[in-house]
């Protein structure tokens, strides 16, 4: 370990108490979707209208979560695109450096080339798959499912977007990706120096950092 | 309809001695009485048969005189009331059915079906069954009592009969009907289009040409697609609904109808079997068979009949677990290449 290793707060407390809303909310939203899809096979959450119930208040708090966490990083911490959209240099170098690191040098044992700060929390792939989650399939699927909850006052806007087949497919697909990033994000936060570390700071807020060369006008405690 | 076999005796028996007795009430047609009474300028009120309506029923069949059958001699004139049969002379099973119901204290048969007017159930579109209903039983009143316990409500009041769910038929069927855009605005309804309307659509030709481009009384998945993705006829759209196989005048909700999987689960036969309502010149309908597993087509057989639980797509389920098993690549393959390189980063 580096000499100086220093504390920095990484994830504020609106953040961590939106993480884990929405962990619990997809999550209920995944099973509750699974049973409604197939009833024959999964009853875990018990009758069939219990499920719908429950996938539409998660889907409901789900929708409100993302609104209230988009309207802060725009907002409040006014930090949205400096966190989540890619840089020029993020694209050019970045994407690759980081790529060669998870699939190449991390396995001989390498630093990663990415130091999270307040103001630069992910490196250029995470800002790539958040920027595609979080602007494009959350948006998407809490739309298509705000429509199939109303059904009946909906019905023309439904039928200009094809129909309510393509648009419980397109509801369907996307909730298949949002799931399909569960195992790999739940896997990539075991690469910090220790499997926990990314997951306390979820749920402490600080995480160490050893590059003292790196430093921010965040909020950081030597010791 | 549904008679039992000492009815139908009964009924023919009937039917034979009127055609032997030498009565001159056997010699009225029933175009003979319609002569008047389908001419609202000499009848009014209940009196006026709509012609072209009452030859649709099947009671045209029998002809006025069988329920009608003592006539004065004097008629119109005269003081003699012309006699008319009861319905439980000919439909006494779903007669006694329908007693046992509260809804027998308040209201009897004609005030539902008017005997010059009543078609079989296979005779109509589906969504017109509600018609009746709905002269008693609000719409909205009706959506707000469901909401106490049914999900989607107003969905499930705007595109069911009520007698899918309020009947005594255990099995059900989904009937597609051709519905048209009601106006031009880019939002506008789509409601059941009349006769005319969509022999206007069609050219003059079959109503039937419009999807059945064969020729061949039957609707198969490929014309469905081909109907549905017609840019042509973008102002049509195909809607579905369940209807009750059998008839039955038993209203009261049947338990199972309160277990949404009934409904919204795969694999029923009912599911697979659909058809086709075409509107007749005379306001009826007539059913066409349509290929089997229609509405489970993916996307294009009837992009909007969809029953959550019950028309989900194979083919779509297979594309999604493919994604899902695609977020599988990273934590199982990495972290199989983690495991077997764990020695280089044991700093």
């Amino acid at each position: 370990m580096a000499e100086h290793t220093k504390k920095v707060y990484l994830q504020p407390i609106p953040v961590r108490i939106w993480h884990w809303l929405n962990a619990l909310g997809i999550v209920t939203l995944a099973v509750s979707g699974a049973q409604i899809r197939f009833p024959e096979y999964i009853t875990l959450l018990g009758s069939y209208k219990s499920a719908i119930y429950l996938h539409n208040t998660a889907g409901f708090v789900v929708a409100l979560s993302f609104t209230l966490w988009f309207f802060y990083y725009v907002f409040i911490a006014r930090s949205m695109a400096n966190i989540y959209v890619p840089k020029a240099e993020d694209l050019k170098t970045g994407l690759l450096r980081q790529a060669k690191f998870y699939f190449l040098t991390y396995f001989l044992g390498w630093e990663n080339p990415h130091h999270p700060t307040p103001k630069n929390k992910f490196n250029p792939m995470q800002k790539s798959a958040y920027l595609a989650i979080m602007f494009v399939l959350m948006p998407l699927v809490s739309l298509t499912g705000i429509f199939l909850t109303n059904v009946e006052p909906l019905r023309g806007v439904i039928v200009m977007m094809g129909g309510l087949k393509i648009l419980m497919s397109v509801h369907f697909l996307l909730a298949c990706c949002l799931i399909a990033f569960l195992p790999t994000h739940v896997y990539l936060t075991t690469l910090g120096r220790t499997p926990m570390e990314h997951i306390k700071t979820m749920w402490t807020g600080w995480e160490d950092e050893i590059d003292v060369a790196e430093e921010d006008e965040g909020r950081v405690a030597l010791h | 309809m549904n008679r039992s076999y000492p009815d139908k005796v009964l009924l023919v028996a009937f039917l034979w001695a009127l055609l032997l007795a030498p009565c001159p009430l056997m010699a009225m047609e029933s175009e003979d009485c319609l002569m008047c009474h389908g001419d609202a300028d000499m009848v009014s009120g209940s009196l006026v048969i709509e012609p072209r309506t009452f030859d649709t029923t099947a009671h045209a069949i029998l002809g006025c005189v069988v329920c009608h059958d003592a006539i004065g001699d004097d008629h119109p004139g005269g003081s003699t009331k012309t006699s008319r049969a009861t319905c439980l002379d000919c439909h006494d099973s779903l007669g006694h059915e329908y007693q046992m119901t509260t809804h027998a204290a308040y209201a009897s048969c004609g005030d539902c079906h008017n005997p010059h007017e009543a078609r079989g159930m296979k005779e109509m579109a589906g969504y017109d069954m509600n018609t009746k209903c709905v002269q008693c039983h609000e719409s909205q009143m009706m959506v707000e009592i469901h909401k106490e316990w049914l999900p989607q409500a107003d969905l499930h009041i705007a595109k069911l009969p009520c007698i899918t769910c309020h009947t005594g038929s255990q099995r059900y069927e989904i009937v597609l009907n051709i519905v048209a855009k009601e106006n031009d605005r880019i939002f506008s309804r789509y409601e059941l289009p009349d006769y005319q309307t969509l022999k206007e659509v069609s050219d003059g030709r079959d109503i039937l040409s419009l999807i059945d481009t064969s020729g061949d009384d039957f609707i198969s998945i490929k014309e469905l697609r081909h109907f549905n993705l017609n840019p042509e006829y973008k102002e049509l759209r195909l809607e579905g609904t369940l209807v009750p196989s059998d008839v039955s005048h038993q209203l009261s909700t049947l338990d199972n109808r309160y277990d949404c999987t009934f409904c919204h689960v795969s694999g029923p036969q009912s599911l697979q079997t659909s058809f086709l309502a075409i509107p007749k010149q005379d306001g009826g309908y007539r059913r066409v068979a349509v290929e089997q597993g229609a509405v489970l087509d993916a996307v294009y057989g009837t992009p909007d009949f969809y029953m959550i639980g019950t028309t989900r797509s194979a083919s779509m389920n297979i594309i999604g677990l493919l994604i899902i098993s695609g977020g599988l690549v990273m934590p199982v393959g990495h972290g199989l290449l983690r495991f077997l390189t764990r020695k280089n980063r044991q700093h």
